[in-house]
């Protein structure tokens, strides 16, 4: 099952310039979902980061496992996830193996580890081809909107 | 103290950073060592790889000591 960023929108409560999946490439069943970040040139972080030598933030990284984690949230509770809730980060280890650059193609990886109504705990790992740049692991905190 | 309350109490101390002596049997995680609901998941989360279970999402209301969750763990068939 593949997800455009029309689809995403419809789910993640993020925009541009703060929305890091442009598509969602393979969910199976509640276990896992595979997500890609085209890595364009003139990305605005790359301004600063750094000028003449540009490298995508681990930080960002960090948000787009997120942002993936989150359409995972999405395919084991629909419901909630429909209601549109608070999504917020409780708890990140991260380990950065390799640079991103401009012009790559970004693959972020989520595994479910246990996800119920209001929290989750997610694997994740970020690629490029066969090389993995970061492994995380998330603990998410889902609240109702107000 | 048997050796299974000690791994969970262990696993538990890591996980939430309480001091282990106030991991007492019948203190409650939310109650009297404010485990909140993010601490949580990530004890069920350790409990299933540990031991190699399932822990229900109805279930994890109900646990709420030490107690209940070396009990439950003991009794918990294996995935």
């Amino acid at each position: 099952m593949k997800w455009d960023k029309e689809k995403i929108k419809s789910i993640l409560p993020h925009r541009e310039p703060f929305l890091f999946i442009d598509e969602v490439i393979d969910i199976d069943g509640t276990e896992k979902v595979v997500a890609v970040k085209n890595i364009k040139e003139n990305e605005s972080f790359f301004e600063g980061h750094f000028p003449g030598k540009s490298i995508m933030p681990g930080v960002l990284i960090i948000e787009a496992m997120a942002q993936t984690s989150i359409i995972l949230y999405y395919v084991c509770k629909p419901e909630i996830a429909k209601t549109h809730p608070n999504y917020y980060l409780g708890k990140v280890k991260a380990e950065f193996l390799s640079p991103v650059l401009p012009g790559e193609k970004l693959i972020l990886e989520t595994i479910n580890v246990k996800i119920i109504d209001e929290a989750g705990v997610v694997d994740a790992i970020a690629r490029v081809g066969d090389r993995i740049v970061a492994k995380a692991n998330f603990v998410l905190g889902i609240k109702k909107s107000d | 103290m048997n050796n299974r309350e000690e791994e969970v109490k262990k696993i538990i101390a890591d996980i939430t950073e309480v001091p282990v002596e106030k991991l007492t049997p019948d203190a409650d995680f939310f109650k009297d060592l404010g485990i909140d609901s993010l601490k949580a998941i990530e004890i069920v989360a350790a409990f299933e790889k540990k031991y190699r279970i399932i822990i229900p999402e109805k279930d994890i209301p109900n646990i709420r000591t030490l107690k209940q969750i070396t009990e439950y763990t003991k009794h918990l068939k294996k995935d």
